[in-house]
């Protein structure tokens, strides 16, 4: 006999607003209901009521922990119709703030994935991993979370002393291979608890439109960075970690990967830091926005955002369009927890990397 | 920045997605007479493409005007369209990855998938007004 059992909204093990009714077969998952929204706060409707100007302080809203490349979206998709080109310093600025994201993302991710897997010793190290980043960022930018480092035609502040965020990061790069790699890569513990579970097949990610970690852990390698390079992605040299068995191990093993990359973009990027503005003028507030629509696509920590603005002529947008990755990658979990056991579903949901406040926006 | 080689629209016209594209502030455009969605969807999976997004624009007219958005080896095409009277075939059937976006576009813009199986809300509650993005105040 089967039976349901309604998780939610208030998730206890990812401590996010969002409702799943699982339908199980004794303990075995046969199907899974997601109800969403309950994070939904209009804001494609609000930024269509403000300035541009405001709407960058209100789509860094958008979501906690990729806010800055929300914000990164709406400014170069904005650039695109006022022609605002950032000079070359901000573009690796955003670079670097963008990467230092995809970090502390990782961090909190793969903490939490550890947790959920039992593995509370990493789950510590993962966040205190984390801090460090935050660290920088907050040396950068002045802030932990909502940065304010993009402006049409460039970015707010400049960093001054590249060196000391290349300290930072001689000290996350040895802690990433001598803790965080040794433990997801090789770990016997974490290998058993994590092979084979929550499978998405590379032709379920393909259909579902999957992006991101979740879509490279089964075998689509697609990543924006490298696809439609912008900013400085196509000066630098890095990877795309790819996996295709698309479980939560895959999961583990690209997300671990695709810190060592970043580590590795961001210390090409602090280097090779070019002289120069870290604005055009027009980020004085001194520009019109011509009448279009133009489109851009940013590389987020969980994949591919996609920001489309329409511009009627006047100081006001005509439209905002907000496509976040989780909004694609959320409606995988019915497929992942489809046939496995009920216990398991919590680290099968957490290891698609949900964000809800993206989703809903 | 436009990436896409110097043959592209070449092999979009190949794949039957007419010739007229033009590359503009992100992204490969083309406005068909009487854009076909399914027809179309099924010549994008056919070509592998991924299945990005649809974005809806209110019109002065009442019109919702569609861009449908997929991913070609890194190129982003979107096919404009309009809905008649609000309502325009549904894609989910073919291509799953529309099935939320839909969905979204029916509560935000009240346009009406046909073909459906799922009508359930997606952001909203079942029996919230639909249609909620549309610029109404402008009428006060």
């Amino acid at each position: 006999m089967s039976y349901s059992i309604p998780i939610g909204p208030y998730h206890p093990a990812l401590e996010e607003p969002y409702k799943l009714e699982v339908i199980c077969d004794g303990g075995v998952v046969s199907d899974a209901i997601m109800n969403l929204g309950f994070n939904f706060r209009g804001i494609e409707y609000l930024a269509e009521r403000r300035n541009y100007l405001q709407g960058i302080t209100l789509v860094e809203r958008v979501c906690g922990i990729c806010s800055n490349v929300h914000s990164l979206s709406y400014c170069r998709t904005v650039e695109q119709l006022t022609g605002a080109e950032p000079p070359e310093r901000a573009h690796y600025i955003r670079v670097i703030v963008a990467e230092l994201e995809r970090l502390h993302s990782h961090f909190l991710w793969s903490g939490t994935a550890a947790k959920l897997i039992g593995f509370k010793t990493i789950f510590m190290a993962c966040f205190t991993l984390r801090e460090k980043v935050m660290d920088a960022l907050s040396t950068i930018s002045g802030n932990r979370v909502n940065y304010g480092m993009n402006c049409i035609g460039g970015v707010n502040r400049d960093i001054a002393d590249p060196k000391a965020i290349l300290n930072i990061l001689d000290e996350l790069e040895s802690d990433i291979s001598h803790v965080v790699l040794p433990i997801f890569l090789h770990d016997k513990s974490v290998e058993s608890r994590c092979k084979g579970i929550g499978i998405l097949t590379t032709e379920q990610a393909k259909a579902m439109g999957a992006v991101g970690p979740l879509a490279r852990a089964s075998g689509v390698g697609q990543d924006i960075r490298k696809s439609a390079p912008y900013c400085a992605y196509d000066r630098l040299e890095f990877n795309v970690p790819v996996e295709t068995t698309g479980d939560v191990r895959a999961r583990l093993v690209v997300h671990a990967l695709e810190m060592v990359e970043s580590c590795r973009i961001l210390r090409q990027a602090l280097s090779k830091l070019p002289e120069g503005p870290i604005h055009t003028k027009t980020s004085a507030g001194r520009f019109k926005v011509p009448a279009g629509t133009a489109i851009s696509r940013t590389e987020a920590p969980r994949g591919e955002v996609l920001y489309e603005i329409t511009s009627n002529g006047t100081d006001i947008p005509e439209r905002v369009r907000v496509r976040t990755p989780t909004f694609m990658n959320m409606a995988t979990v019915r497929l992942a927890v489809i046939g496995q056991e009920l216990a398991d579903s919590p680290l099968i949901q957490a290891s698609c990397d949900p964000c809800y406040s993206c989703t809903d926006r | 920045m436009n990436t896409a080689p110097d043959n592209f629209v070449q092999t979009l016209q190949d794949a039957g997605l007419g010739s007229e594209w033009e590359w503009k502030f992100g992204s490969w455009w083309t406005t068909p007479q009487a854009l076909d969605v399914r027809a179309t969807t099924m010549k994008m999976l056919a070509l592998n493409a991924r299945f990005v997004a649809i974005s809806a624009t209110e019109q002065p007219d009442k019109e919702i005007r569609l861009h449908y958005q997929w991913d070609l080896n890194g190129q982003l095409l979107s096919f404009v369209t309009a809905t008649l009277a609000q309502r325009i075939a549904s894609i989910t059937d073919l291509c799953p990855a529309a099935d939320w976006v839909e969905r979204e576009t029916r509560e935000y813009f009240a346009v009406e998938f046909t073909g459906r199986k799922n009508t359930k809300s997606l952001m909203t509650r079942d029996g919230d007004p639909i249609g909620i993005n549309l610029h109404k105040e402008v009428e006060k």
